[in-house]
């Protein structure tokens, strides 16, 4: 369902509502008609804070459509077992995927492209059998299926950029929030490294606008920001739970500048710490003005 | 009806030997799961020649003492029932026909020229016996040449099929190549040095059954010779009853070399027990059974080169030692052994060059030596982090090393052993000689507080311009040389980090920082 056609389903239900004169529901369809940018959840079940802020934002159903395949890309780029908050919170993946296959998902692909070893990364991370469990098709990155493709230019000009994630009707990213010796941060745009294909290393010399880019092209569906746990330092591999807090948090957008900006003020920074937060509200692909969004908190 | 149980029993075997060896591969858990090594385990040559070497019992040997009883009993019923090797042999060799050379006859002696040099060799601690036991030869030979040939020429043609970009086409290529994926392809196309010139060798040894049917396992082969020497009193004999006509068709069959037509000269030690004489004897003169007092031929091989044997071996071992290979800073710098790996000389007194850690090698940076170890070190495995990096919390090489040259280590162990130390080289480094950012050895340094750190600095660049730098560092004290920053090193071709052995833990004096 877009956008618009979400308008349409509101005004149809305004209008048999309003037949039945039951003014609560008119007042909460209006409610749910006011735009919410950001849904912040907080509560100890990761699968549940990941629906409620799903719903926060109106439901999966605003988002995926009957058919559409989906790609759910989290990050498992690295071998590390969940509660070290290297790699997304597999029960905030298969929370998702069982969403989107509610909302009538034909297909949801599960995937990134690892920087250590996709077998380990894969397995270690908990998600590839999370994923799985729940009928999420999960498959290891293959070579052939990049795609060199134009980009918006900032940094760069083209990039393989990987098919499936291209071919998708939907793409959620499902971040984990966490530090990074670089750009400070990873959270949603830099979690779309996962997508990208060649010798990703020489994207450091650029990497704000580079992750502009890559953010502008692919334009995720919805962002859902992992804060379940993460991590304050030694990251993005980290490797030493001293360094892992437990926030039981789940941030979900549409704006990626947004979910990242407020991603930020989990480790007591301004989206405008962050280069690239900064590099994407500059090029307009969002906001990072928390004080002009809507931002819905529910706690389960 | 023996020779086809015989045939079944060899193919069983061969494919238990493929089976396993396809489960050298990870799959993402800590451990495989399968006992892989179980044909190195039971190879008598291995265990006896690794125990005089090192000077140290060893855990697995059940097997190899059942292969002992076994023989001593029962005769070389292994060679011609069991070994991997001796049944791709015996397939090539049936490709042979005509009858065997009487002019090759003698040449069964080698083979215990070879054992011998290889046991008083490994008596006095050089541990060559890895070069030329067949099981250790057959495992290197398939994980460092055929098997990535095959996996090489099997994704090229499913590669071309899809580059047609014809839909039904590509949809059933794709469907067959998954399916071969999960059946027998390797998770990724591995690479090593030297593939060639295993392979070449490995193609040699197969191609020498169209000289002789078996030329290896009758002339060449050293496990062959021990089992030979053990089966000199094995119950299991031949005997042939009266109704023989001198016909010559069990010499014309013979796999093993051991000259049945001649009644008096059988040669148990050379007999493999493939019974394809009593299968095939016109007359049914042939049989096979226990605890008849039958005449055995003698072994024959001569005093003068029985002691010329001892001598080669005992001159082996300065020679190959007079290099300065246990020296810390004057051997290779890049000889980097995998994480486990005993101090260097007892590494060597170990290693059988199997190539099994190449093998399960996640990713694919162990590689083969030649020379950099010495000669005794040939095939032995070093880490060249540009091919691969040592995975932080991977131990699979120490599961499958078969003498322990390779510790197997848990976890814990495993993230604290320094393999070697990275350094970084300035100038080719981006922020340190170009004022670029980059920190990808940071980023990726996976040490629980990272051995590499960056110091933030301020640079002017050409235009004038203020720009802030991040250049890295490494902290020698928690850098376990894993390599992956090497590895992972933007700047191509020469690294602007790479390790080497200086630091690796298992070495007393091939040390940097003061204790």
């Amino acid at each position: 369902m877009n956008r618009r056609d979400f308008i349409k389903a509101a005004l149809a239900a305004g209008v048999t509502l309003s037949f039945q004169g039951n003014t609560s529901m008119i007042l909460s369809s209006l409610e749910a008609a006011e735009k919410v940018d950001l849904a912040v959840a907080h509560g100890v079940s990761p699968a549940g804070i990941t629906k409620a802020a799903i719903d926060g934002l109106g439901g999966i159903k605003r988002f995926i459509s009957r058919g559409d395949i989906v790609v759910v890309k989290p990050n498992m780029g690295w071998d590390r077992m969940p509660e070290y908050a290297a790699t997304t919170n597999p029960n905030v993946v298969s929370a998702v995927i069982k969403l989107c296959y509610e909302a009538g998902a034909k297909q949801v692909k599960v995937f990134d492209r690892a920087v250590v070893d996709p077998r380990r990364c894969y397995k270690q991370s908990g998600i590839a059998d999370a994923a799985s469990a729940v009928g999420g098709i999960v498959s290891f990155v293959d070579d052939r299926k990049f795609k060199e493709v134009k980009l918006p230019g900032i940094a760069l000009k083209s990039w393989p950029i990987y098919t499936e994630a291209m071919e998708a009707d939907k793409v959620i990213n499902i971040p984990i929030a966490k530090t990074h010796g670089l750009s400070t941060l990873t959270l949603g745009m830099k979690n779309l490294m996962g997508i990208m294909g060649g010798s990703r290393g020489r994207i450091h010399q650029k990497i704000d606008g580079s992750l502009v880019d890559v953010a502008m092209f692919i334009k995720p569906t919805l962002v859902v920001l992992d804060a379940v746990r993460v991590l304050t330092a030694n990251g993005p591999q980290g490797g030493s739970l001293s360094d892992v807090k437990q926030l039981n948090m789940v941030i979900a957008g549409t704006d990626q500048v947004a979910v990242d900006a407020y991603g930020a003020t989990l480790f007591g920074l301004k989206g405008a710490d962050i280069g690239y937060v900064m590099a994407g509200h500059k090029a307009g692909l969002g906001t990072m003005d928390l004080s002009k969004l809507k931002i819905k908190r529910v706690n389960i | 009806m023996t020779k086809k149980i015989r045939i079944v029993t060899q193919g069983i075997f061969l494919l238990i030997f493929l089976w396993l060896f396809l489960q050298t591969e990870s799959k993402g858990a800590n451990d495989l799961g399968y006992p892989v090594k179980v044909f190195l385990d039971a190879d008598p040559l291995i265990f006896i020649t690794t125990i005089f070497s090192s000077r140290e019992w060893y855990q697995t040997f059940y097997l190899a003492l059942l292969v002992i009883v076994a023989t001593l009993f029962l005769g070389r019923v292994f060679c011609g029932w069991v070994c991997p090797l001796g049944t791709l042999n015996n397939m090539v060799g049936s490709m042979k026909k005509g009858r065997p050379r009487t002019s090759t006859e003698n040449w069964y002696r080698f083979k215990y020229y070879i054992l011998i040099f290889l046991l008083v060799s490994s008596l006095f601690s050089l541990q060559l016996t890895g070069i030329a036991d067949p099981l250790s030869l057959l495992i290197r030979s398939f994980s460092l040449a055929v098997y990535p040939l095959v996996s090489y020429a099997t994704s090229a043609t499913f590669d071309a099929f899809y580059n047609t970009n014809i839909p039904f086409l590509v949809n059933g290529s794709e469907f067959t190549y998954s399916i071969l994926k999960k059946i027998f392809l390797p998770f990724q196309q591995p690479f090593y040095l030297q593939s060639a010139f295993v392979g070449f060798l490995f193609v040699l040894i197969l191609g020498l059954n169209l000289v002789e049917r078996r030329f290896w396992c009758k002339y060449l082969c050293p496990l062959g010779g021990l089992l030979g020497v053990l089966s000199r009193y094995a119950f299991l004999r031949r005997s042939v009853s009266e109704d023989c006509n001198d016909c010559g068709a069990c010499a014309h069959a013979c796999q093993g070399g051991a000259i049945p037509n001649q009644e008096e000269r059988w040669k148990n030690t050379e007999c493999i027990y493939c019974m394809d004489c009593d299968d095939l004897c016109p007359r049914n003169a042939v049989h096979f059974g226990f605890l008849k007092k039958q005449p055995v031929a003698g072994m024959d091989l001569g005093k003068r080169r029985v002691i010329g044997s001892i001598l080669t071996g005992l001159i082996a071992v300065p020679l190959m030692r007079i290099t300065p290979i246990a020296r810390a800073g004057v051997s290779d710098p890049r000889l980097i052994r995998p994480p486990g790996a005993l101090e260097e000389k007892k590494f060597l007194r170990r290693c059988v060059k199997c190539g099994e850690c190449m093998k399960v090698c996640i990713t694919n940076g162990l590689q083969p030596t030649l020379f950099e170890a010495g000669i005794e070190g040939i095939w032995s495995p070093v880490l060249v982090p540009r091919i691969g990096y040592c995975e932080y919390r991977c131990t699979l090489c120490g599961q499958v090393c078969p003498t322990g040259a390779i510790k197997r280590l848990e976890l814990p162990e495993k993230n604290e052993v320094k393999i070697g130390l990275a350094m970084i080289d300035k100038g080719r480094c981006l922020p340190h000689a170009h004022a670029t950012p980059c920190i990808v050895c940071e980023e990726v340094c996976p040490t629980p507080k990272k051995a590499i750190w960056f110091e933030e600095i301020r640079v002017i660049n050409r235009e004038g311009k203020e720009r802030v730098l991040k250049l890295p560092r490494v902290d020698l004290e928690l850098c376990i040389g894993c390599g992956l920053c090497e590895a992972k090193c933007p700047v191509l071709g020469q690294p602007a980090i790479y390790v080497t052995s200086v630091g690796e833990s298992r070495s007393r004096d091939n040390q940097l920082l003061l204790p």
